[in-house]
């Protein structure tokens, strides 16, 4: 009855709720999903994170795809360390996949995520395609019920070492109205994927310390946030 | 446990019996038995037995990493080497995440097929709701149709009943042509008649005081009283021919204005046509001239009033296409049991476009307020009452030629005789 109440009342009254908090094993698993069109580097972005990431915890990327390496449901990427105060912060990181056909499957994997990174496209002739995903993640991310100005996002233009892209300068020109932070990277050398995480952990950090205190209940400040899910080194290194 | 049926959610953690679903069990500890070379067991992560014997105490304890967390334990009884355990728990990790990949692909199957199966039925109840409505729409257009249809009916039928009075109407004033005429001799002759009996009262007077015949032969001779006496008698012979010509045509619109009636009477034809040529001559008198060649001479079960409304329709067609010195035929014969009728005219004729429509409702080629278009409808509908059948054959400037087949033995059968 419980159950059936929370569903009802989490789904009819309340935004979707942030993150998973289980107090009983002291575990708050943050959701974030690598979203964009077809091609545009979303798996590259996840295994470039766990070649570099080193968080206390790491878990194998699990990639499900195709014979032709296409994404057929999602990828995988588990992460994880303990705040001061014991709590464990899991991070399930996911791809999407990009083919228009699979809109039901990146509907499920939106459902309920906590950050989103856009993945787009830079070459020239994918700005069509990057329009249509993005239009896809605004609508599927409103039948999923998450609150689209809420959600904290991060734009990424992808693969910069291609030539006949856009440039930084049109790329700008077109998202400077728009609220979200635009990065750039190239995901196959790594250049530009930890800015981008970054980026999305700083404004995850945001709404999870707004509704679970991690600052004062758990002795989590947004810099040790994103130094631990980074992992030492790589913290120190870059700050 | 797993549910396979429904699947699950497949963001949750998965525990180490969800991710030995459908691993041979036994196979799994006993070949980890044979590569340890010890008695092997796998407890959870809460430290319940999930395979192997784990009922005495062990000595060797090597954690089993799910996603992230240890979801179990790889636990010997005797001492193994730890990089034989710890290779044993590598090997076993990759079996369970094999597992895992399968079952997270299985959940989010079921779960996108669950959504799209439920976005199917919610768009079915959608499309359900709409056809609903429209189908409500639909019948209360249909009603509404049906109302107008309805109302369109009754005006057809009424208009359709005055064109059969209105046929009356336009024979009424025919036949006070008819009448007329034969009165206004008649008057002129009964006038004149009366004014001859002052002649003979006279000569009664010289007879009452005794004239001598000789006298009397003379006045008699005088005031020529033999021929008014013969003129007396035309007088009143060409009187009555008048009154039975008058008594005949009242005798014909009697018959001709029952049409409102519904039992059958034995009548035949010809007298039908012959009344109404009576009643109706007024109307061709002027540019035709008839040649009436009846030979039927059958009794027919029928409603003769009605008979008589389609000879004087057909008819009064005839005159219609007739602009001077025509001819109008109206033939009576009895052929293949059926009494046939035909009347022919020599006048404009019905061009082919227009032919195959003449029977249809308010069809007309006549200016608007001059015709119904209901006149060979009705005639159509009165055939068609009496079992018979009705053909017009026309050719431009030649004439039309409407031919009535009515069966000696038809539909209409007077219930006192069957």
């Amino acid at each position: 009855m419980a159950a059936i109440l929370d569903v009802l009342f989490i789904g009819r009254f309340f935004p979707k709720v942030m993150a998973q908090y289980d107090e009983s094993s002291q575990k708050l698993t943050i959701k974030l999903v690598y979203y964009g069109p077809a091609l545009s580097g979303k798996t590259t972005n996840l295994m470039r994170l766990h070649d570099i990431l080193t968080p206390d915890m790491k878990g194998e990327l699990m990639i499900m795809e195709t014979a032709d390496d296409r994404t057929l449901f999602f990828d995988l990427l588990p992460l994880g360390f303990r705040a001061p105060s014991g709590l464990l912060i899991k991070f399930k990181v996911y791809t999407v996949p990009g083919q228009v056909i699979h809109d039901s499957t990146r509907k499920a994997v939106l459902s309920r995520s906590d950050g989103v990174v856009f993945v787009a496209d830079s070459q020239r002739t994918q700005s069509v395609n990057n329009g249509e995903s993005f239009e896809n993640l605004a609508a599927n991310a409103a039948r999923v019920g998450l609150d689209f100005q809420q959600l904290p996002l991060v734009v990424q233009f992808n693969k910069r070492d291609l030539p006949a892209i856009l440039s930084e300068q049109e790329i700008m020109a077109r998202w400077e109205k728009a609220p979200w932070p635009v990065l750039f990277s190239s995901a196959l050398t790594g250049e530009g994927i930890i800015e981008t995480f970054k980026a999305l952990l700083a404004a995850v950090y945001l709404t999870c310390d707004r509704l679970y205190r991690l600052q004062s209940d758990h002795g989590l400040d947004c810099d040790s946030f994103i130094a631990q899910t980074l992992g030492g080194s790589l913290s120190s290194a870059k700050g | 446990m797993y549910d396979f049926q429904s699947g699950g959610d497949f963001e949750r953690d998965l525990n180490l019996d969800e991710l030995l679903k459908g691993i041979d069990k036994s196979r799994l500890i006993s070949a980890l038995n044979v590569l340890l070379d010890t008695t092997v067991g796998v407890v959870d992560d809460t430290g319940a037995s999930v395979i192997g014997d784990n009922s005495s105490k062990t000595v060797d304890r090597v954690p089993l990493h799910g996603e992230l967390e240890p979801v179990g334990f790889l636990q010997t009884r005797t001492a193994v080497p730890s990089e034989r355990l710890s290779a044993a728990a590598d090997l076993m990790q990759l079996i369970l995440r094999c597992n895992a990949r399968y079952l997270l692909a299985s959940d989010i199957h079921l779960q996108t097929q669950r959504d799209d199966f439920e976005e199917l039925q919610r768009r079915n109840v959608a499309l359900q709701a709409s056809e609903a409505r429209y189908k409500k729409l639909s019948e209360s257009l249909e009603i509404r149709v049906k109302e107008q249809v309805k109302t369109i009916e009754k005006a057809h039928l009424k208009l359709y009943r005055n064109e059969k009075q209105a046929s009356v109407g336009r024979l009424a004033a025919g036949v006070a042509h008819e009448i007329n005429n034969p009165l206004g001799f008649i008057r002129s002759n009964v006038a004149t008649a009366a004014s001859y009996l002052e002649s003979f009262y006279e000569f009664n007077a010289l007879i009452d005081n005794g004239a001598s015949s000789k006298d009397l032969r003379k006045v008699w001779e005088e005031r020529e009283l033999s021929l008014l006496l013969d003129d007396f008698k035309d007088l009143m012979k060409e009187s009555l021919e008048g009154l039975d010509r008058i008594a005949k045509i009242v005798i014909a619109l009697k018959g001709f204005s029952r049409i409102d009636q519904t039992e059958t009477e034995r009548a035949d034809i010809d007298t039908i046509v012959r009344q109404i040529c009576q009643v109706a001559e007024s109307q061709w008198q002027q540019k035709a001239k008839l040649v009436l060649e009846l030979s039927s001479e059958t009794p027919i079960q029928c409603q003769s009033a009605q008979l008589g409304q389609v000879v004087y329709g057909l008819l009064g067609n005839a005159v219609d296409a007739i602009e001077t010195n025509g001819i109008i035929r109206i033939r009576t014969a009895v052929r293949n049991g059926a009494v046939v009728l035909e009347v022919q005219d020599n006048g404009r004729g019905i061009p082919e476009t227009v032919l195959p429509h003449v029977f249809e409702p308010f069809f007309t080629t006549k200016e608007v307020g001059q015709g119904t278009g209901l006149g060979l409808t009705v005639c159509h509908d009165i055939v068609k009452e009496h079992g018979g059948s009705i053909d017009i054959v026309s050719q431009i400037g030649k004439g039309t030629r409407v031919t009535v087949n009515l069966p000696v033995h038809n539909a209409i059968q007077n219930p006192k005789e069957s």
